[in-house]
């Protein structure tokens, strides 16, 4: 019963593609059709359930260990990690909240000045554009050389050393979500429909119309391709930073201070917590896109 | 259009805004430098990072800062190269199976989701423990990280082809193997080196990540250590730019790397890269 329960997630997100795919295929969908839709979503959902499920029985019955030439300790089997869940949830639950509030926060402020960024460099191209191509230098940066000085920077803001790791982490999430959104908000600003442009100056629209009816609109796709790098990215950029933050909270701190004291198993439980969380945000993210994209696709 | 001058004005405006950046560092730093007891672990000048870079001074008896920084940086790179060859070739050949075979797109795409979502560092011990070695797990976690993107980015790239172009190419009864070969596969190159460009500097971070991880070699290792003052803190400092530049310059490898493989692609399409080609709204 518990391993199907961590099986949840996966379904999830199948049901969505399961529902942006028909979107796709057939806006329509003709009632003659609904049968094969139905076939169609079954495999959809069963087949990834399937191997997840056959993965987990190799894992607990140990064949999986015998192929990776692993043991029981570094690997432990898919029961004892729920175990330690259900055993530390209070702890567990207390860490993911910490990351959480780190990974959202940094991608809500993060996000917000990217898509800002992209609208001034769309606005004011030529100042604008070489002002992007810094930015998206900014995206090469390893995030581990970011975290340690934005911590350094931190210190002085608060006596408080959750508020000021908090505040630390919040930036490093801020800084890596701004960049995507950024590029992607400049070119759903930018790279609209052949003629589209055309067409408006044709009607003799002004440039703000241009902007709010054209730009725009043909941004928001953009938004949603910005997002789905972001926000799983938000999510390890959290842990990461967690791992240099001066007050050890969160998931990602935990499996590094779990992985240390060569406790496997805890460290595991965590892991499992991380993709969670990140498998949860991902669902509520293609929900949001698949509602409010229908029909544009 | 005058793409010369327009490149030229483009050129500036990125000059212009580094430029700026640089003044805010240093602002920065000279603030931080009148406040903090040791400014050189929190914000130090930028002339001071670069002085230490030609610094004759040994740091650990043999070698001087810059040296141990690239002594290590050759580790670190050429781990996160492998892994980022293997990474992109395996997540071409998931892409290529997963537009082949619905079966496979099935099974393999929620998980290919969640694949990212596992974060990297809690999978090195696992890794280890099955390889027994840590220069293997470095590769093998880089390459997990690079085949992501690519196999996503490129798997896009094939639904994105427009559908009257296929259906021309069942039309003048292509063979599958045409289809990919003249359509699907020339289409989704730039959205495979989108993929690329993404996961060349996330290899190198994992790379880099890894590294905390152990003792032994590397960027990271050495970036721990200087952060614990186990030597000195520019060692730290070299390290932060010299990744960042190298970030930067494996994400323009990859550019040049997609001009060399699409040039009549590049010369159409209009990049974030090539400033001058964009059009000013006139």
């Amino acid at each position: 019963m518990n391993l199907r329960s961590s099986m949840n997630p996966p379904e999830e997100i199948s049901v969505r593609i399961a529902a942006t795919q028909q979107d796709v295929s057939n806006p329509e969908a003709p009632a003659a059709d609904r049968r094969r839709f139905d076939a169609e979503n079954l495999t959809t959902l069963l087949y990834p359930i399937v191997f997840g499920v056959l993965i987990l029985i190799l894992w607990q019955t140990q064949v999986l260990h015998r192929i990776l030439g692993a043991d029981t300790f570094t690997l432990p089997l898919p029961g004892r990690i729920l175990t330690i869940i259900a055993d530390n949830a209070p702890e567990i639950l207390m860490n993911a909240r910490a990351t959480a509030i780190v990974a959202l926060t940094g991608l809500l402020f993060g996000s917000m000045l990217g898509y800002l960024l992209g609208v001034i460099a769309a606005v004011f191209p030529k100042w604008g554009i070489g002002g992007l191509t810094v930015v998206s230098a900014f995206n090469a940066i390893p995030i581990i050389a970011v975290a340690p000085i934005l911590n350094n920077l931190t210190k002085d803001f608060s006596r408080d050393a959750d508020t000021r790791s908090m505040l630390a982490k919040i930036l490093v999430v801020t800084l890596m979500t701004m960049v995507v959104m950024s590029i992607n908000a400049y070119r759903g600003l930018t790279e609209l429909k052949p003629y589209s442009e055309d067409l408006m100056k044709s009607y003799a629209a002004r440039r703000t119309d241009v902007f709010f009816k054209l730009r725009v609109p043909n941004s928001v796709p953009f938004l949603f391709t910005a997002l789905r790098v972001s926000v799983p990215g938000s999510v390890i950029c959290a842990l990461v930073s967690e791992y240099f933050a001066e007050y050890i909270v969160g998931v990602g701190r935990q499996i590094r201070e779990n992985i240390v004291l060569a406790q496997y198993a805890t460290a595991w439980a965590y892991i499992l917590t991380a993709c969670l969380m990140g498998i949860l945000l991902y669902a509520i993210l293609l929900a949001a896109e698949g509602s409010l994209l229908k029909g544009r696709r | 259009m005058e793409p010369n001058r327009k490149q030229d004005s483009n050129r500036l405006a990125t000059f212009v805004w580094v430029l700026a950046l640089i003044l805010i560092w240093e602002l920065g730093a000279t603030l931080v430098a009148q406040t903090k007891r040791t400014p050189e672990n929190v914000l130090p000048h930028l002339y001071q990072i670069v002085e230490s870079v030609f610094s004759t001074k040994l740091v650990n008896g043999s070698q001087t800062a810059f040296q141990i920084v690239l002594a290590n940086a050759g580790i670190t790179l050429a781990r996160a190269g492998i892994g980022f060859m293997l990474g992109a070739a395996i997540g071409f050949l998931l892409a290529l199976l997963m537009n082949l075979m619905k079966t496979v797109e099935k099974i393999a795409f929620p998980y290919l989701m969640i694949i990212q979502m596992i974060p990297i560092l809690g999978m090195a011990p696992i890794v280890l423990a099955v390889t027994k070695d840590i220069d293997k797990s470095r590769v093998i976690i880089a390459a997990i990280l690079t085949f992501y993107p690519v196999a996503t980015n490129t798997l896009a790239g094939f639904k994105a082809v427009p559908g009257e172009k296929l259906e021309l190419m069942h039309v003048i009864a292509a063979s599958k193997f045409e289809i990919y070969r003249k359509l699907l596969i020339p289409s989704c190159i730039p959205y495979f080196f989108t993929g690329l460009k993404v996961s060349a500097p996330m290899a190198i971070t994992a790379s880099i990540l890894v590294d905390t991880l152990q003792g032994g070699g590397g960027l990271g290792t050495m970036l721990s250590q200087s952060l614990k003052h186990a030597m000195t803190i520019y060692v730290f400092w070299q390290i932060v730019f010299l990744s960042a530049i190298v970030g930067i310059l494996s994400y323009h490898l990859m550019s040049v790397i997609e001009k060399l493989a699409a040039p009549h692609r590049w010369a159409r399409k209009v990049k974030l890269d090539e400033p001058a080609q964009l059009d000013e709204p006139a």
